[in-house]
């Protein structure tokens, strides 16, 4: 009942607000009651990847390591992004930005929005799956057109748009799969049913429905070609919000592209879905390589960031192989951590220079030493460099590649990494190092940003030399689920 | 036979929306379409005596029929809007492209099943409403139609999914339909704050984010 406890946890997060007359000490019992969730996880994780079983309650739950990799990974960024909310709330009080009042309908549904999230990989039934995540979107266009300024409304009404015109072609998707198994005899949605008979299902339904979900949830995932809602969203956020929309969000959509993709490797076998994926991967990164060399605002940059990270993670799944799906859940936690810390440090500077034009922001190494030296470290981990984390991720997918002998797809994906990496090093040395036109105040980062920055560069760092035995272990336990 | 007129009529309605040129007169044609999809329902209803369908047809009834139109149009009153939908297309070529639409699913339905069975023939109808309710969001520049062609979308998902297999499990069901519900609320909701902040709700006018 251990998960029933992590989603009471954000529910009562989420009244909490309401409940308490004395908001001031909230922030703090909402961080610390993140980092109890974050602690059941590991626990849930650790004795589910120990026994080597699955937990299910009441046909509706089904956990295993699949799901345990989705559910660390939430908890971690949702303790770190409920940290640095902190702090970053109550300047935006300070200057005005937004009422005291406002504040605990912020946490309010940031706690929902985590919630619906813990939701997605803990059921067992794919049509509950997609209400989780239909549930995500509608909490988060709250959070995305917080502000109710003119640019956050514009995204928040394209985000909640177009991937409710994504998630419904996903509907469509899974009411195929679920046709051609109750021709099979499975009267139900659940993922372990549909499993069991997947074999015997019609190949050619099977085909076409999962391109259905794949561009359905794909649209949620952030993959291009139906990525346009992703860069609007992620840049009309508040900063906390950003680092879940990109580091999780995108994430869970991706974990039930993955749920039905096991299906489907059954029945028509692991190439079909596959080359799929490596094709829209491919595309995410082409994409991505030309709007972030060409980019003005600096929000956006990191949100076409994502979509090439995304590009790579399907990569790795289409690549497959013990090598391709073990780089590809590593890329997921470590992609999660990397962007969530430039999400924080971004969102601290922008709201410094009161500027997203990355071509005004200058000199913030000198102006916030702090920050300045953490963004440093994290656009060089994100843009894949040694010896930080995610260079270990993409190197472990591409080894994948060239085992298996797609050059071609390997060479592309190389050429736009590099591409990405030089643009991303250029803007970044001019925003660090480069000298600032106006004269800014030299100023210190609340203690709250400094823990949830020192928290997660400790990830990106150790990930870089040593993977864990935890993870090595949950990784093989989410492989194992997928190969079967 | 019954079943056959119910869907005719499901198809004629979505014919409707795709010509009609203001907004109530979507909406109106939006009810009617709910309202031959739960004639529908209910006729699976009655052949197969399962008391889930018949929950899900009051359901459909009391949601689609009455509170969404009803919530649509007080929408309309309180923003105050002008009525035109927004056409980006004019109704002709319209109805052209929608014609396009339904035999490109015919095509598609010929690939999975045989479409002279009454399956096939469902599926082609419901694939087609999505596919229209689709072309309504892209053509139609108007938050509130935009609103509309989802409703229609999920229409078409609705009777896809109740002809294939009688219905998804009932749980399901009532899940898909609190969740379209409370999307439509919140879009509303969003219209709101558009129309107020905006004072106007073209969408095609929501154009400061690029690049």
């Amino acid at each position: 009942m251990e998960a029933i406890f992590i989603l009471g946890t954000a529910l009562l997060l989420a009244i909490l607000p309401f409940l308490l007359k004395k908001s001031k000490i909230y922030p703090f019992l909402n961080a610390f009651g993140h980092f109890c969730i974050l602690l059941i996880a590991i626990a849930i994780s650790s004795k589910i990847i120990n026994s080597g079983t699955h937990l299910a309650y009441l046909n509706i739950f089904y956990i295993d390591a699949l799901s345990c990799v989705f559910i660390v990974t939430i908890s971690v960024i949702n303790f770190a992004s409920a940290v640095y909310s902190i702090g970053y709330i109550k300047q935006d009080i300070k200057e005005g930005h937004i009422k005291e009042k406002k504040s605990n309908a912020y946490y309010s549904l940031f706690n929902l929005f985590t919630f619906s999230m813990f939701l997605v990989p803990m059921l067992n039934n794919l049509g509950f799956i997609w209400v989780a995540i239909e549930m995500t979107t509608l909490v988060s266009a709250f959070l995305v057109g917080f502000y109710n300024k003119k640019t956050s409304l514009e995204a928040a009404w394209k985000y909640i748009i177009i991937c409710s015109v994504g998630i419904t072609l996903a509907l469509f998707g899974t009411i195929l799969f679920f046709y051609t198994a109750s021709r099979a005899g499975v009267g139900t949605l659940n993922w372990t049913d549909m499993l069991r008979v997947s074999a015997s299902l019609d190949p050619n339904i099977v085909k076409i429905a999962f391109v259905f979900v794949l561009i359905g949830y794909g649209t949620k995932a952030g993959l291009a070609p139906m990525h346009t809602w992703l860069p609007d969203a992620h840049s009309q956020a508040p900063a906390p919000i950003s680092a879940l929309l990109s580091g999780v969000l995108l994430k869970t959509a991706l974990f039930a592209i993955l749920r039905f993709m096991v299906i489907t490797n059954y029945c028509v076998g692991t190439w079909f879905a596959g080359n799929l994926l490596i094709i829209f991967g491919l595309i995410s990164l082409a994409v991505a390589a030309g709007f972030i060399l060409v980019q003005k605002d600096i929000k956006r940059l990191l949100a076409y960031s994502s979509v090439e990270h995304i590009g790579i993670i399907a990569l790795g799944f289409g690549f497959g192989g013990a090598f391709g799906l073990f780089g590809a859940f590593l890329h997921i936690f470590n992609h999660a951590v990397t962007k969530s810390l430039m999400f924080f440090g971004i969102g601290s500077i922008v709201k410094k220079y009161c500027t997203n034009n990355l071509h005004v922001i200058r000199g913030v190494i000198s102006t916030m030493p702090f920050i300045g030296i953490v963004v440093l470290f994290g656009v060089f981990a994100l843009a894949g460099s040694v010896p930080f984390s995610i260079f270990i991720s993409e190197i472990t997918i591409f080894i994948s590649g060239f085992t298996k002998g797609s050059y071609f797809a390997i060479g592309l994906a190389l050429f736009f990494i590099v591409v990405i990496f030089a643009a991303l090093i250029s803007h970044f040395s001019q925003i660090l190092f480069g000298k600032a036109c106006v004269e800014q105040k030299k100023e210190g980062a609340p203690f709250s940003t400094k823990v949830s920055l020192i928290f997660l560069l400790l990830f990106i760092i150790t990930l870089g030399v040593i993977i864990p035995d935890f993870f090595i272990k949950l990784f093989n336990g989410a492989i194992g689920v997928i190969n079967g | 036979m019954q079943t056959n007129i119910f869907l005719s009529g499901v198809l004629l309605m979505t014919f409707a929306m795709v010509v009609s040129k203001r907004i109530t007169a979507l909406i109106n044609s939006f009810s009617l379409q709910s309202f031959f999809l739960f004639l529908f329902t209910l006729s699976l209803a009655i052949s197969r005596h399962e008391t889930g369908l018949y929950i899900v047809a009051g359901l459909l009834f009391l949601l689609k029929v009455i509170l969404v139109p009803k919530f649509l149009r007080y929408v309309i009153k309180r923003i105050k809007v002008e009525e035109n939908v927004g056409l980006f297309l004019n109704p002709l070529l319209s109805l052209i492209s929608a014609l396009g639409l339904i035999y490109l699913a015919y095509l598609f339905t010929k690939k999975i099943m045989p479409t002279d069975s009454i399956e096939g023939y469902s599926l082609i109808i419901s694939l087609s409403v999505t596919l229209i309710g689709m072309f309504i969001m892209i053509f139609r520049m108007k938050a509130l139609t935009q609103i509309i062609g989802l409703l229609v979308m999920e229409n078409g998902l609705f009777l896809a999914a109740a002809s294939l297999s009688g219905g998804m499990p009932f749980f399901v069901e009532i899940a898909i339909f609190f969740d379209v519900f409370v999307c439509v609320i919140i879009l509303g909701v969003f219209v709101f704050k558009i129309s107020t902040l905006f004072t106007h709700i073209d969408v095609n006018k929501l154009t400061e984010l690029k690049g």
